[in-house]
């Protein structure tokens, strides 16, 4: 856990996230120092999820976003969000069901030589415990297994920050755990800033990082 | 302020340029027609014409008759069959039957049911052996002096149209039931209502045919257009004292009187009024009749939210009470069915619709080969391929029917894509009803539009008027077959490829496309057969100057060329269904290779790698 005078990598300055039928969240303030979790919780159709799309650029049309966004010193909310380096990992896994598991994660790795990407992708499938699996079908794979691609995935990037939204929702306890300490682990130890959005008090990895989203 | 502004008003500028590049021919066809059908003298001259209220009244009856049958065999079909493997054999085999053409089917069916077809060949060939111990006469020596084919009632061509529709209704609605969202919910509505101890087929008719009827309306609306205005099939299978009024206005309209031209735009024109008509007939009859409707469904929809309800609250056992009190009051045995709708009553509803759709398809093959064939001979004397060598000596038919059909479907595919990639979700909303205009509208009355658009634009009567008139013919239908898994397609993809540093162009390229590859394949073939089939505006735009399969098959179906006729229906059917068995190789599921050990890195490697990953 980051000591409180890290210095903040991700910062949120939310004056008004609109949608076509009013206002949804309204002054907000964020800062996440790296290799921090962030949790935002609160009810349903609280915002949550709007909030990670503002940051990461991906929200729906007809919505607004009146803020700014900083990494790492750098304003994000103006650039498209390929270029933004946020990763993203929702509830569902998303893996790309036409592409095998190996396939999923070169799509994330950045432009390089093939040999060395495909090494990078299948030393991540190797640190999320699936080294057996490059050529499998998402489909053939379990629930948890599914989400540890996601996460290899979404690492594979090299986001700077990651917006978390219930990635541990559908699994169960056991598997909630072991997910909860491969994600945390991977942001601590790479330094990434972290945004949690979660229903469950027993994902919160920082008491002192939380917003309760009314 | 906007991120991407730039793309933001370079997609709207490219959206804005392909709705011109379609609506502007479009509005202008309409104009045009629109301009044709104002003279008062016309409209006079078609009131006074004798033929005109039978016509009118065969093609009312005709349409709505065959638009009813299809309905019902549609609504019957899905009911008996969808969620069990019939369902999937039966989407397997939707292709072939979409693949041949109306015109093709009428000729195939006139082959089977005519006095002398396969038919009542076959039936002598049974009945004669104990013809003369029965004593009655079946042993014909000569074709039955019976009217089966252009029956002065209509009823072949009521036939033929309701069994080419019922594939188009299946296909649209398997599109509806194949969305992610709407599929996920109905099954999990369906599950439900069996676990409040409905029977599979009852909360069908319940939970799943009224949601899904109310998404079939706009393809019901094509097909009681279709059926109502269609000229090709109604030329070979429907009554010709009088014929329909389609066929009348266009027999008016080919006319090289100006006057009767003018009143044939008048009969379109009325027939446009009476489509229109029934379509609003429709909408007021649905909103009315949603009361009726609610209060029919209301038992078990209501059962079923309290169901959703208490789920909702996180109360199994609640749940599990539902299920158990209700499946043990109520048909407990049909829960053991499950989703086997209906048995064998099912297998033979798609029984039949295969068996049709073959013994036509039988009969077009068979028939381009007879050659010598005397009444009542079940088999001819000799076979022949004269007839195909005729097909191959017209090569520029070929040709012409294949380079059509090719170049037309390819554009409106690059069309559609661009417009659902380009266009913002309100303007695909907003011009809908312009772009399905040609669906929507008689054929009669489009050809008309289209005609005077290629005269207006100095096109007519050349390749590139006639390829215009293609694409603006297959447009719809292959926006129609696109929009619906694009629309289904997981937006949050594009999210999740963007996050990964991914462009939107290597988001559609590598995801996006790759992922939709059997609906875009498919929407090609579609478009490929709508172009194949297209009889009107190849007549009418090409000035006749162009022959492609289908203007020569209906051409021939008045003659006495049985096997020609055959062939070039035969080819009107074949190279469509080449063309879908190529949709289905290229739009096949990836094989993924048994799960087997990839070789990691060295150990020391993926150590340094992971380093550098972290």
């Amino acid at each position: 856990m980051p000591s409180p005078s890290t210095p903040t990598l991700l910062q949120i300055r939310l004056r008004c996230l609109r949608t076509p039928a009013g206002v949804l969240l309204h002054d907000l303030a964020i800062d996440v120092p790296g290799g921090a979790v962030h949790t935002v919780m609160g009810a349903s159709g609280a915002g949550k999820s709007s909030l990670l799309a503002a940051v990461c650029g991906t929200l729906d049309e007809g919505m607004a976003f009146d803020g700014t966004v900083h990494l790492n010193g750098q304003r994000t909310d103006t650039l498209p969000t390929h270029q933004r380096r946020v990763g993203l990992l929702l509830q569902d896994d998303l893996l790309f069901a036409h592409l095998s598991v190996l396939e999923n994660l070169l799509f994330a790795v950045p432009a390089g030589p093939q040999a060395g990407r495909r090494a990078q992708a299948l030393a991540a499938l190797a640190e999320v415990e699936l080294p057996d699996y490059a050529n499998a079908n998402p489909a053939t794979l379990s629930g948890g297994q599914r989400a540890r691609v996601a996460l290899a995935r979404a690492l594979l990037a090299r986001p700077q920050a990651l917006m978390l939204d219930e990635p541990f929702a559908k699994l169960d306890a056991p598997l909630r755990q072991r997910m909860r300490e491969l994600l945390f682990g991977a942001v601590a130890a790479r330094g990434i800033a972290a945004v949690l959005v979660t229903h469950d008090a027993a994902d919160v990895a920082d008491t002192q990082r939380l917003t309760h989203l009314s | 302020m906007f991120p991407t502004s730039f793309a933001f008003a370079r997609k709207h500028l490219a959206a804005l340029l392909l709705a011109a590049a379609v609506g502007l021919p479009l509005l202008w066809s309409l104009a045009a027609a629109a301009l044709a059908g104002l003279d008062a003298t016309a409209w006079t001259a078609l009131a006074s014409q004798p033929q005109t209220a039978p016509a009118l009244w065969l093609s009312l009856y005709t349409g709505l008759a065959a638009t009813a049958l299809a309905l019902a065999g549609t609504a019957l079909l899905l009911a008996h069959s969808f969620g069990t493997p019939r369902w999937t054999r039966l989407l397997g085999r939707l292709p072939a039957m979409l693949a041949l053409p109306h015109a093709a089917f009428a000729i195939g069916l006139l082959l089977l049911i005519a006095p002398s077809g396969w038919l009542v060949r076959t039936g002598v060939a049974l009945v004669a052996p104990f013809d003369a111990w029965l004593g009655l006469g079946l042993a014909l020596d000569a074709p039955p002096a019976w009217q089966s084919t252009q029956d002065p009632w209509g009823l072949g061509l009521i036939a033929v149209l309701a069994l080419k529709e019922i594939p188009f209704l299946l296909w649209t609605a398997a599109a509806q039931l194949q969305r992610p969202d709407v599929a996920r919910r109905l099954t999990l509505e369906l599950r439900l209502a069996q676990t409040l101890g409905y029977s599979p087929r009852s909360a069908w008719w319940r939970v799943a045919w009224p949601q899904l009827l109310a998404r079939l309306q706009a393809p019901l609306l094509a097909v009681l257009v279709y059926s109502l205005t269609v000229v090709d099939v109604a030329l070979i299978a429907g009554p010709s004292t009088p014929p329909t009024l389609a066929v009348l206005a266009w027999q008016w309209l080919q006319d090289a009187d100006p006057a009767r031209n003018a009143m044939g735009a008048a009969a379109a024109w009325l027939l446009a009024a009476v489509v229109t008509t029934l379509a609003l007939a429709g909408l007021l009859a649905q909103r009315y009749g949603r009361g009726w409707a609610a209060a029919r469904w209301a038992r078990g929809v209501a059962l079923i939210d309290e169901v959703k309800v208490r789920q909702a609250q996180a109360d199994p056992v609640a749940a599990a009470m539902t299920c158990t009190d209700t499946a043990r009051s109520r048909s407990a045995p049909t829960q053991a069915a499950a989703y086997g709708l209906g048995g064998g009553r099912a297998g033979g509803g798609t029984g039949a619709l295969t068996l049709a759709y073959s013994a036509v398809a039988a009969a077009l093959a068979l028939g381009s080969v007879i050659g010598v064939w005397p009444f009542p001979d079940l088999w001819p004397q000799a076979w022949t391929w004269q007839a195909w060598h005729a097909v191959a000596d017209s090569a520029p038919v070929v040709w012409t029917t294949l380079g059509l059909a090719l170049t037309s479907s390819a554009a409106a595919l690059l069309w559609a894509v661009a417009w659902l990639e380009c266009a913002p979700l309100a303007w695909q909303r907003r011009l809908q009803g312009l772009l399905y205009l040609p669906l929507l509208l008689p054929s009669v009355l489009w050809a008309l539009g289209l005609h005077r658009l290629a005269l207006a634009w100095g096109i007519d009567g050349n390749i590139t008027g006639l390829w215009l008139a293609h694409i603006l013919c297959v447009l719809p239908y292959v926006l129609l077959s696109l929009q619906g898994p694009y629309g289904g397609f997981d937006a949050r993809l594009q999210a999740v490829a963007a996050s990964l540093g991914r462009t939107r162009w290597a988001f559609v390229w590598r995801i996006k496309w790759p992922m939709l590859r059997a609906a875009l394949a498919a929407s090609f073939a579609v478009g490929f057969a709508v172009s194949v089939a297209q009889y009107l505006p190849t007549l009418y735009v090409g000035a006749g100057r162009f022959g492609t399969a289908t203007t020569e098959a209906v051409a021939l179906a008045a003659g006495g060329q049985r096997s020609l006729m055959a062939a070039f229906a035969a080819l009107q059917w074949l190279l469509p269904a080449l063309v879908f068995g190529l949709a289905a190789w290229a739009g096949r599921a990836r094989r993924f290779p048994a799960p087997a050990r990839v070789a990691p890195p060295a150990a020391s490697a993926s150590k340094k790698l992971s380093h550098t990953l972290q």
